[in-house]
């Protein structure tokens, strides 16, 4: 597989203390606002790199989201299990997944 | 199939109700985030207001807690909560951001608890209708909020003199006063408010003379005179929706002014015309969209021919006849709602309508005297989708022209309506044999058969109704075994068997427990909560209330004669003679009062 058709099918999602989570596309594309963002036409940033910034999401949380995309996809295609939110993060998880459309 | 449909939902939910669903879990995980300070003040408004109402509804709510939402909330809504009361208030009050205050029916509130928001210059909503409690005391906290556009205040102890010291709101633009004793001295203070879009003075004191200084307003669109002595109404260019219900009417809308208010909407319900023909004039009814009519005393309907743009019309108990129905037909196209429940109607009159009503779908034909033959017309009407036939003398079938044998269905002539999707046929004379018929009717959502004749045979038929969501059938004669082997449709939501006396306890559980997505109506399944919202807004009163009304039920005479023990349900209705089974309909009641309190089987509880 060549680096370009890797770079093609994951994304870069970096949290605001630099920490970064590489996720399928496919994955990502859960969120609306990434969707977006890697899918706008013209020469943004995101959609030349594949790589998106969110300087207000800390690395924690941008974890349960990434989770959570993955749980996403794993339910649509029919395996039912819980997703657990810990009542400490719902109000942060809660902010993050309303500017993400998620 | 209905597992599928549950988890399509479940995945149909975002992250973010999962989150909101998350956090008001229970008062732990409340505490686990109810420190979070900043994040909170950072939380933007809709989720703060999603969020604060999922724990009022789940009563974990409480005075303390609100203090965390005083810089994020701008919408409360607490109608119909008792226990909100000044310790409530004294924390709403420092809620910085908050624009509506909903405290309808909030019966803890007292004239001293609105102290707390008096001067809030944020708030532009308050609704405090019901609030028994307030009268010209509390009000002087509500004239000190300056910017108030909308005030509901109606059914609370306010007096002519109070209501008098409202027009220093200038800013009002709703104003809902119904139930209160508005006279004309205050519709005369009232004047200075002219951006009034919306009054409401159901049940006032005013008359003519006040009705008069309604043009004052020249933005008023909404009206409300019912219940009131006014009889004439001046001309009031802006008016949109007119209420002027059990009201005697001389005239309205009368003056000099070309312009004519462009009404669409107009409740007449029991009204008395002086003059039906100068009251419904062409250029007052030319717009009108919806009319109710009902229990209207006029016999004079020739005013319909010019309601061309009529869409929803309510003529129930209202003196129509099969002669004046022509005068709806000419004015049928845009129907979409015609209500001729509890007229003089018969079958001719749908013959009349038939061809005329292309866009009808929704018709009420209850309690008229329409007989099979008028299922040829309805199915002539191609947009039909809700028909109530309850209470008419509806067969299901007809015999054909010179014959007495010859049986033809006549529900089947429904099968034309594809949009068809909710048939009441309550009280009527629908037995097995048509009831079976129905399942041509394929797109049926909701179906009523409440009837003392139906069996078994019925409720089997209903399986093959695939679209059926909810089916009722209170009263119908169904042994347990007919239950036992009733597969319900894949869509069933909700199976009414309220009345059907000869199941007994063990067999309703049981069937509750092989279908937990239905929600089953039925006396052995009354006192169980039935979902989790209800288990938790059951508060001590409620339960009390309950038990009282089963009490009072107990005490009525006769029921108690013949006690049987609920096995006996288990036989079959044949080893009974008919008198046996109306003894046991009544025995059946006292039995299941007895149980009621008693220890329920597992199948009944909840999972």
């Amino acid at each position: 597989m060549s680096p370009e058709m890797k770079k093609e099918e994951t994304v870069k999602l970096i949290s605001a203390e630099g920490f970064e989570f590489v996720v399928d596309k496919q994955a990502a594309m859960v969120s609306q606002t990434i969707r977006n963002m890697l899918t706008s036409p013209g020469n943004f940033s995101e959609t030349q790199l594949g790589e998106v910034t969110f300087p207000e999401i800390s690395t924690p949380i941008l974890e349960k989201i990434c989770q959570y995309f993955y749980w996403h996809l794993q339910f649509a295609s029919g395996k039912e299990t819980e997703f657990h939110i810990e009542p400490e993060i719902t109000l942060e998880l809660m902010m993050a997944a309303n500017y993400l459309h998620t | 199939m209905i597992g599928a449909g549950r988890s399509e939902a479940e995945g149909r939910r975002g992250l973010v109700d999962r989150c909101i669903d998350a956090a008001a879990g229970s008062a732990e995980s409340v505490e686990k985030w109810r420190r979070q300070r900043r994040t909170l003040e950072r939380l933007p408004t809709q989720l703060a207001d999603a969020l604060f109402h999922r724990l009022l509804r789940r009563g974990l709510l409480y005075p303390t807690l609100l203090e965390v939402f005083q810089h994020c909330v701008e919408e409360v809504d607490l109608h119909g909560e008792n226990y909100v009361d000044a310790e409530w208030m004294a924390y709403l009050g420092a809620f910085r951001y908050m624009r509506i205050l909903n405290l309808e029916g909030c019966r803890g509130i007292s004239n001293s608890s609105l102290w707390s928001i008096t001067g809030m210059t944020t708030l532009r909503e308050l609704d405090l209708s019901r609030c028994t409690r307030i009268t010209d005391a509390g009000l002087e906290h509500v004239l000190s909020i300056s910017n108030l556009e909308k005030l509901h205040i109606s059914e609370t102890k306010l007096t002519s003199e109070g209501i008098r010291r409202l027009s220093s709101l200038v800013n009002l633009r709703v104003l809902n006063l119904g139930g209160l004793p508005v006279n004309d001295q205050a519709m005369t203070s009232l004047q200075v408010l002219t951006q009034l879009e919306y009054l409401d003075l159901w049940g006032s004191k005013i008359t003519d003379q006040g009705a008069a200084m309604l043009n004052m307003f020249p933005k008023l669109n909404y009206l409300n005179l019912a219940w009131t002595s006014v009889t004439k109404l001046p001309n009031l260019p802006a008016l949109v929706c007119l209420n002027i219900s059990n009201c005697t009417i001389y005239s309205i809308f009368e003056g000099d002014d070309t312009v004519k208010a462009p009404l669409s909407k107009l409740f007449v319900h029991n009204t008395t015309f002086f003059d039906v023909d100068e009251a419904f004039s062409c250029e007052k009814v030319c717009y009108l969209s919806v009319l109710d009519l009902s229990y209207s005393p006029i016999c004079n309907f020739n005013f319909l021919a010019n309601t061309r743009l009529l869409e929803c019309l309510d003529l129930s108990f209202s003196q129509m006849t099969d002669g004046l129905i022509d005068l709806v037909a000419s004015v049928g196209f845009n129907l979409k709602d015609l209500n001729l429940s509890n007229t003089k109607v018969t079958s001719q009159a749908l013959c009349l309508l038939a061809g005329n009503v292309p866009n009808l779908e929704r018709l009420s034909l209850s309690k008229t005297s329409v007989d099979d033959a008028s299922l040829q017309y309805l199915s002539m009407m191609p947009s039909l989708r809700i028909i109530d036939l309850s209470k008419t003398s509806i067969k299901g079938f007809y015999y054909l022209e010179g014959s007495k044998l010859d049986k033809t269905s006549s529900v089947a002539l429904l099968q034309n309506l594809v949009h068809l999707e909710n048939l009441n046929l309550e009280e009527t004379q629908v037995r097995d044999e048509a009831v079976h018929d129905l399942v041509m009717l394929g797109g049926l959502k909701y179906l009523y058969l409440k009837s003392d004749f139906l069996s078994d045979i019925s409720l089997n038929a209903m399986s093959s109704l695939t679209n059926l969501t909810y089916l009722g059938l209170q009263g119908a004669v169904l042994t347990n075994q007919g239950l036992y082997l009733f597969r319900p449709p894949a869509q069933l939501h909700v199976l009414d068997l309220r009345g059907c006396w000869l199941l007994s306890m063990d067999n309703v559980a049981s069937f509750c427990k092989d279908f937990p997505l239905i929600e089953v109506k039925h006396e052995w399944v009354k006192t169980l909560p039935t979902d989790q919202n209800v288990q938790l807004g059951s508060s001590p009163m409620h339960r009390t209330t309950q038990e009282e009304k089963l009490k009072a039920k107990a005490k009525k005479p006769g029921q108690s004669q013949c006690r049987l023990k609920k096995d006996h349900f288990a036989d079959e209705r044949i080893k009974y003679s008919r008198e046996d089974l109306l003894e046991l309909q009544f025995s059946s009641l006292s039995d299941m009062l007895a149980n009621l309190h008693t220890v329920l089987p597992k199948g009944l509880m909840k999972e």
